[in-house]
């Protein structure tokens, strides 16, 4: 296994959580996709760490997923509150900021 | 046999990362998105990452994933409707997709030889940056769930 093998997955998981972002309407659907862009940088950074022999990019990796866990705690309250007030997760329904 | 383990898992975690995304099923996805992240995790422990497998394993197959399970299970799974699929945002979706993998794959061909090293890094090995070099970072990070987890609190709070 290359270096190069570790672009190979990480674009894959990145195109796919692109994908799923642009495509889909259901918030919890789109909360998939975007942890997949987070797993897909995770991927990247420990290719690197392996490949320079220093573990700073684990460590990164380390706080993204700290990060990651924040995000799906706040966005799930936010996603819930919507759900009592909408009675719908489709991101068509919530447009009252829309003009 | 390291490079077997590899190529499989990372071929297990991107096909479940398709199922995840285009299921129709909700529930069904998050699982699919269980087992697309529990195969990163052994993607890690191949490339000697064993510390970052485990947390990957443990954070966001045992917690991020069960809490979306978890956040699902309070929804009525039948309001959420069909979600009709546009021909445009399909095009756009695929198109934006492609043009990015092929960036990343442009950008990664000069590290085409790049030789992964051998060595194994877990807890120990972690410890030692994290907690000299990145120390500060690490405080605010506990900081940082600190004020997400009231946050959470705070927002999903049913008012009065």
């Amino acid at each position: 296994m290359t270096t190069f093998d570790f672009f190979v997955l990480s674009g894959l998981l990145f195109a796919v959580g692109l994908f799923g972002v642009i495509v889909r309407r259901n918030v919890i659907s789109l909360f998939f996709s975007l942890e997949l862009l987070l797993n897909s940088a995770n991927v990247l950074l420990v290719g690197f760490s392996k490949l320079q022999g220093n573990l700073f990019g684990e460590v990164f990796v380390f706080f993204v997923l700290a990060v990651a866990a924040a995000e799906a705690a706040v966005g799930l309250a936010v996603v819930v509150a919507l759900y009592r007030y909408r009675k719908s997760v489709n991101t068509e329904d919530f447009s009252i900021l829309r003009w | 046999m390291r490079e077997i383990f590899f190529y499989l898992f990372a071929f297990l975690s991107v096909a479940f990362a398709v199922i995840s995304v285009t299921h129709r099923n909700v529930v069904k996805g998050g699982i699919a998105l269980l087992a697309s992240f529990v195969s990163l995790g052994a993607v890690y422990f191949t490339a000697g990452a064993e510390f970052i497998g485990i947390v990957q394993v443990i954070v966001y197959g045992g917690a991020i994933v069960v809490l979306y399970l978890f956040a699902l299970m309070t929804m009525d799974l039948k309001s959420f409707g069909k979600e009709p699929l546009k021909t445009l945002s399909v095009a756009v979706g695929g198109a934006v997709s492609l043009v990015l993998l092929v960036s990343v794959l442009y950008a990664g061909y000069k590290f085409y030889g790049g030789v992964v090293t051998a060595g194994i890094s877990g807890a120990k090995e972690i410890a030692l940056p994290l907690f000299y070099r990145f120390l500060l970072p690490f405080e605010v990070v506990s900081v940082l769930l600190l004020v997400a987890t009231v946050g959470a609190v705070a927002v999903g709070r049913r008012e009065e």
